[in-house]
């Protein structure tokens, strides 16, 4: 019982430390290539704090304040199901009481929650946004879900806890046993990061129009707040299904960040999509290769055999 | 004095009264009598249940050989007159509650409509050709001067171009009657049927073609059935409930009655009423959906159901023909049912158009809800009645292994419903706006209940009657059987 | 008098249950020639007869509120009876009797909304009597084979019956479901029909096709398999019926997304559900009937929720079109809570059991290998999102858009107590995903010979694949949530109010009252834009089937032709047809 909560507080805690610190190098790196000299790499953890102590936030009435209560403890419920280490007993969570298919789904409950909120505050141009988001995710997630499908259907098992353990050493990562999923999903995973060419939802353009037009102050910290976790959550993922998974917390902030590194570098190259071209890019390009991937992976051994 | 209880009644009882009107009409007993004397013979039929399941029951009145009254009832016969005297009950009892019009309930009324089930009996029961011609006769006339009896435009049309037809129906059938017994001297049926394989095929033929058209056109098989919309239009309702549900099928069963005994081999004239029936069938329930008048619509829809008995009965197996049998008792019912209804909603809203009548199921909702049974049973949908001799005819193909006939009925069954429930859904419409309506008798509600009733239980309980039908069939198929109850063994 | 009517028709709308908890032996009934009504309880049928059991008194009630509509009452027994009947035949004839009864009770009280339009109410009873006849036809295919009526396996039979077999019965079950193609009658006839009944019919009536879905494949156990060979790891004719029903789903989402009114778009939702329902069906392992069963039961669960809450908003508010509502959250709180709960469910979010229930059907997917499938009917899920915040947004968010809107007060008890007796049933299956799998799916599987699912404890959903606890889930969850919002109130400074509901960042204006700030109507409708998107929208069968029914009136008015009015024609026919049949008769050299 202790244990669990220790390791909870563990997960939380790491998961925020490394959000703030990439977001913080992120927005360095990307004021490089832009030739300014860019914040510090803690301004990401100032930026969050000065929001949490903000003395004044509006609201809209109930719904409006519980949306980002539910997108935080959505945020720490995905991060909590999430194994962050493989033959470890820390910073498990519970992620032995839960699957892939069910942290896939965790990653959309909050959003959803937060669009309560976006709706309640009346504002017509938030709930747009949240519309776009929800149509940039039906795009998404059809290839991005059948990459983990591929590996799922390698493992024949929707453990990720399993899938981890089958990667023992480099030869046995996913990204080597299976680089056409890890393709797949690649470009689906930059969107589900919200991160550029797909990030037409949180642009900065669309601080005016966007989910977050109505949020301020505290609320707008939470919002932050559990942006970078999730993040973090979603890198990790990728890291256990196809990195082999890391066995200590180095290993595991060194392999999320070369993952980021090359998520950040294909961002920094391409300029933004609209939702319908995004969503209908990802219906081509990424599906495309699935469906290729599918025929040559599983339709032809079968047809051999 | 006790009088013997013999199939003769069934004619007698009717004709004498008929004829004995005026005494009636002293002494006020016209109404009774006319709802009393379906409801005797229908007694009448019950009593002599027992025995005509034993055997048939024959009665031979020679007048001068070979001419003479030969009445024969047996078990298919017994279905038919015990049919007819429930339909006129109905109907006769349905004019005497609901104060129908005045032109219903006067002697010329009475008169008719009693020959009307004199005819139908005697035709059902007799075994002679020509007596068969008188009966046919006596039955159209009667239908005739019925669709007149309103001194109307419309009724009187429709009342003579039913003479007209009927007319030439008769003559058609008299001759093959004239050819028959200048072939083989006989008019007993069944001396005939005994040495109708001795005459020459193409004399057989058109033996057969004449008969055919002559009962086809009485039988409203297509192509000899355009008349029946007009004269059902025209004529009072009830009366177009009686031709439906009671001359119609005493023709059938008499067209069906002589293709079984006369022919040795029936295979091939089934097949060929088969396929009349298959495309009466389909050719009335198509036109019908376009239909603006119920009484119309009702006309084609029992076109429709006549073929589908054609059909099943054409077919020669013992489930399809008892099935057919069923079906004819269910389709009276059911088709007097909904006439009835329309005779009521006719009598409210002076309209029987579709578009007068929507939303009249607010202003009358037991005659709407009536229609509805009504309408589902006649598609066949359990648990009415339709459903139960609809389920037996159609598994008597599938037991045959025959599946277009199942084919063709679910299709035409399918179509039925698609005009049945549009004028449900008008009769429910929310947004009609209706006309006040005219008063009707609640007491005319007694005999559409008690058809309503019966709907119910035979398509709950389709057990309790289901032996008679399989008898009626069997006696309808033995031909030899048959031939030797009338002419001895060994003949 | 009426009191006791009403606790009557309650105490009836009970019956499924009743007949669930005494139900024992079986009973027969003779109909004609021989044949004979047998009623049995079958595991199968049992738990669609619980499903029934479920949603029949919870929509009893709000049909019980004053004024009654005693004539819907009266059909709604009937219905009852009918589909009772259908669930505990035993032969064939008993079942189509159940399904008739069924097909016209509902026609009958579709008819009693002041909304059924002609176009409506004939599509739905066409295609449910089609759907019926078909099955008739089946039937009479299935007697002519085997001799009686009993429902058992048929030993093999040859590919051309076991095709026509499955073709018929295929055919009928998916009419009712509503598959695409055949799909057409739902949408209008969900929205038309009186708004309680309508939760009857997405949430019970569509079960029954279900129902026969599953029952169909135990026919011919191995002739299935047989004829058509295997597809990846699971049957090849499963694979084609699997994407009738995956593409059932996208397509019906899609538009759902662009309804305009609260009942289509659950119809229309309806229709995409039954179709994941039909994928999983067609995948036909013991985790996909699993799954398809789950389905089922969350199905009924949830859009009878869905529907009776919708109920409730148009009842109080007058209004069904998205752009006419808005902002009832606070009026209806209740009811906003029950569309919350359901459209969780709907969209298969965890902790619900909605969620429990896809999982199966995924997993199965995967262990098939069918993963195209699986894609397809992930992008059907996840578009669902969409409705589904539609469907809660349009109504309760944003701003009140219609005077009904803006004065409506919460729905009446009798709309209440169902909606919070199904939001509890609905977190209790999320609880305990076992609950479901152990008590009333394992034993269906057992029953259909199939290896049952096993859960180690009501709280776990377990499968070879993987599972997860429920209660874990929800117990992180929900003290996450109650940890998140304590920190938030800790800290310093005040939440303050808006002052008014135009107190908005609205591109640096200030809206008033005439601002359009409802997104109720277009949201969704940029989806268009997509090719692939805008391609599905623009498709349709109505035109076809409009067509067909051009033709048929066609047809009427050239074969009425016929009927012509003069007697003379009538008396040429006759002689020219005796004429020409000697005539031909001689030319064939008979005479």
């Amino acid at each position: 019982m202790m244990h669990a909560v220790v390791d909870s507080l563990a997960m939380i805690g790491v998961s925020y430390v490394m959000g703030f610190l990439f977001y913080g190098f992120y927005r360095q790196l990307n004021a490089r290539i832009q030739r300014r000299w860019g914040p510090s790499i803690w301004q990401n953890f100032f930026d969050n704090m000065k929001f949490f102590f903000k003395s004044e936030t509006l609201s809209h009435g109930p719904m409006f304040f519980f949306g980002p209560m539910i997108i935080m403890a959505g945020a720490f419920t995905t991060v909590l199901f999430v194994p962050f280490l493989k033959d470890s007993t820390w910073l498990q969570g519970f992620s032995q009481y839960g699957n892939l298919i069910l942290i896939i789904y965790l990653l959309v409950v909050g959003p959803l929650g937060n669009a309560l909120a976006v709706g309640s505050s009346g504002n017509p141009f938030g709930v747009m946004g949240v519309t776009r988001g929800l149509t940039r995710l039906m795009g998404l997630e059809v290839p991005f879900f059948l990459g983990l499908a591929l590996v799922m259907l390698q493992h024949e098992t929707s453990s990720v806890h399993a899938i981890m353990a089958a990667q023992d050493g480099l030869a046995n990562w996913g990204i080597v046993t299976n680089p056409v999923a890890f393709v797949v999903i690649l470009l689906p995973f930059i969107a589900a990061q919200n991160a550029s060419p797909f990030d037409v939802v949180g642009a900065p353009v669309e601080v005016y129009a966007g989910p977050r037009v109505e949020f301020g102050g505290r609320l707008l910290g939470v919002l932050m707040t559990q942006n970078m976790m999730m993040s973090i959550a979603k890198l990790v993922l990728v890291v256990d299904l196809f990195l082999g998974g890391a066995s200590n917390v180095l290993v595991l902030i060194a392999k999320a960040f070369s993952l980021f590194l090359l998520t950040t570098a294909i961002s920094m190259v391409f300029p933004r999509l609209k939702t319908e071209q995004a969503v209908d890019f990802f219906w081509k390009v990424p599906l495309g290769i699935g469906v290729l991937a599918v025929i040559l992976t599983v339709w032809l051994p079968s047809w051999s055999a | 004095m006790t009088l013997p209880l013999t199939p003769v009644w069934f004619v007698a009882l009717p004709l004498l009264l008929a004829f004995a009107s005026p005494l009636w009409v002293r002494y006020r007993l016209l109404m009774p009598l006319l709802v009393g004397t379906p409801a005797l013979l229908l007694l009448l039929a019950f009593v002599l249940l027992p025995e005509v399941r034993t055997g048939p029951l024959l009665e031979t009145i020679v007048i001068a050989p070979p001419l003479g009254i030969h009445l024969q009832l047996d078990s298919a016969s017994w279905i038919l007159v015990a049919l007819i005297s429930l339909a006129g009950l109905l109907a006769t009892a349905f004019i005497w509650l609901s104060d129908a019009e005045p032109y219903l309930r006067d002697r010329r009324a009475f008169v008719f409509l009693l020959l009307l089930i004199a005819g139908c009996n005697g035709m059902v029961l007799t075994g002679d050709l020509f007596n068969l011609y008188v009966f046919l006769e006596i039955a159209g006339v009667s239908a005739y001067a019925l669709s007149a009896l309103r001194r109307d435009a419309s009724a009187l049309e429709a009342g003579l171009k039913y003479l007209i037809i009927g007319s030439v129906a008769a003559v058609f059938f008299l001759f093959s009657v004239v050819l028959i017994y200048l072939q083989t001297g006989q008019l007993n049926m069944a001396a005939v049927a005994a040495r109708f394989g001795g005459i020459p095929a193409p004399m057989q033929l058109l033996i057969g073609l004449l008969m055919l058209v002559g009962l086809g056109i009485k039988a409203e098989l297509f192509p000899f059935n355009f008349w029946v919309p007009d004269v059902y239009q025209g004529s009072h309702p009830v009366l177009a409930g009686l031709f439906s549900g009671l001359l119609v099928k005493a023709f059938l069963f008499v067209l069906f009655h002589l293709v079984f005994l006369l022919l040795a081999d029936p295979q091939v004239a089934g097949l060929w009423l088969m396929g009349l029936g298959a495309t009466t069938m389909l050719i009335a329930e198509v036109v019908a959906l376009r239909q603006e008048d119920m009484r119309r619509m009702l006309a084609y829809s029992s076109l429709g159901q006549i073929g589908l008995i054609t059909l099943a009965l054409g077919f020669g197996m013992q489930a399809t023909t008892a099935g057919g049998l069923f079906h004819m008792v269910n389709h009276t019912l059911v088709k007097l049912l909904l006439f009835l209804t329309a005779a009521v909603l006719l009598r409210s809203f002076v309209s029987a158009r579709l578009a007068d009548l929507a939303g009249a199921g607010r202003a009358r909702p037991l005659a709407a809800a009536l229609f509805v049974l009504g309408a589902l049973a006649v598609m066949g949908l359990p648990p009415l009645s339709g459903f139960a001799s609809k389920l037996w005819i159609l598994k008597g193909f599938a037991e045959a292994g025959v599946f277009w006939p199942v084919a063709l009925i679910l299709l035409a069954a399918l179509i039925e419903a698609g005009y049945y429930f549009r004028w449900i859904k008008v009769l429910y419409d929310p947004n009609g706006d209706l006309k006040a309506a005219a008063p009707v008798e609640r007491m005319a509600y007694v005999p559409m209940g008690v058809a309503a009733g019966l709907i119910i239980l035979l398509g709950v309980a389709p057990f309790l009657v289901d032996d008679l039908f399989i008898e009626g069939a069997q006696t309808l198929l033995d031909r030899g059987a048959a031939l030797s109850a009338v002419l001895g063994a060994g003949s | 008098m009426s009191a006791m009517l009403r606790l009557l028709f309650f105490v009836v709308s009970l019956s499924p249950t009743l007949l669930l908890v005494t139900w024992d032996g079986s009973l027969s009934w003779a109909l004609i020639d021989g044949i004979r009504l047998h009623l049995t309880l079958t595991p199968l049928a049992g738990f669609f007869l619980t499903l029934l059991a479920l949603a029949a008194p919870l929509v009893a009630l709000p049909m019980l509120r004053r004024p009654c509509d005693w004539p819907s009452l009266v059909l709604y027994v009937l219905l009852l009876l009918g589909m009772q009947l259908l669930l505990l035949a035993g032969d064939f004839v008993s079942f189509f009797v159940g399904w008739e009864v069924m097909t016209w009770s509902s026609y009958l009280l579709l008819l009693r909304s002041s909304r059924a339009d002609m176009e409506t109410s004939q599509s739905f009873i066409l295609f449910n009597l089609a759907s019926a006849f078909l099955l008739l036809a089946g039937i009479l295919v299935f007697f002519s084979l085997t001799g009686d009526f009993a429902i058992r396996s048929l030993a093999e039979p040859s590919l051309p019956q076991a095709l026509t077999l499955l073709a018929l019965f295929g055919l009928a079950f998916l009419i009712k479901v509503g598959t695409l193609p055949l799909h057409i009658w739902i949408p209008s006839s969900y929205d038309q029909a009186p708004d309680a009944f309508s939760a009857f019919l997405s949430g019970s009536v569509s079960k029954m096709g279900v129902y026969g879905l599953i029952l169909l494949p135990t026919l011919f156990p191995d002739a299935l398999a047989s004829f058509a060979g295997r597809f990846l790891n699971g049957p090849a004719f499963g694979y084609l019926l699997a994407w009738v029903g995956v593409i059932t789903s996208v397509v019906a989402t899609f538009k759902a997304i662009s309804q305009e009114d609260m009942k289509r778009l659950l119809a229309y939702s309806s229709i995409a559900q039954v179709g994941y329902i039909t994928t999983a069906v067609g995948v036909g392992s013991s985790l996909a009937i699993a799954g398809a069963l789950y389905l089922a039961l969350v199905h009924t669960l949830v859009k009878v929720l869905l529907f009776i809450s919708v109920a409730g908003i148009v009842l109080q508010t007058g209004q069904r079109q998205f752009k006419d509502l808005g902002r009832l959250i606070e009026r209806m709180p209740i009811s906003f809570f029950g569309v919350l709960i359901g459209i969780i469910g709907l969209a298969g979010m965890p902790p619900l059991p909605g969620f429990a229930a896809k999982y199966l059907v995924f997993v199965s997917l995967v262990d098939a290998r069918w993963l195209l499938l699986l894609a397809a009917m992930i992008l059907a899920s996840t578009a669902a999102f969409i409705y589904c915040y539609k469907l809660i947004y349009a109504p309760f968010l944003g701003h009140a858009n219609s005077p009904g809107a803006k004065e409506a007060r919460e729905a009446p008890w009798p709309y209440l107590v169902p909606q919070v007796i199904l939001m509890g049933l609905l977190v209790l299956f999320g609880l305990f995903p076992g609950l479901a799998i152990d008590v009333l799916i394992d034993p269906v599987l057992v029953g259909l010979q199939m290896a049952p699912i096993g859960a180690e404890s009501w709280a776990k959903l377990t499968t070879v694949y993987g599972g997860y606890d429920g209660v874990v889930l929800m117990l992180v969850f929900g003290i996450a949530f109650v940890l998140v919002t304590g920190l938030f109130l800790l800290l310093r400074g005040r939440m303050r109010r808006a002052g008014s509901p135009y107190d908005l960042s609205f591109a640096g204006e200030v809206p008033t009252a005439d601002t359009p700030l409802h997104y109720g109507a277009g949201m969704g409708r940029e989806l268009r834009r997509i090719p692939l998107v805008g391609w599905i929208l623009r498709q349709g069968t109505r035109g076809f089937y409009l067509g067909l029914a051009g033709q048929m009136r066609a047809a009427a008015a050239l074969l009425g032709n016929l009927y012509v009015g003069r007697p003379q024609a009538w008396i040429l026919i006759a002689v020219v047809v005796l004429a020409a049949s000697l005539a031909a008769r001689a030319m064939m050299g008979g005479l």
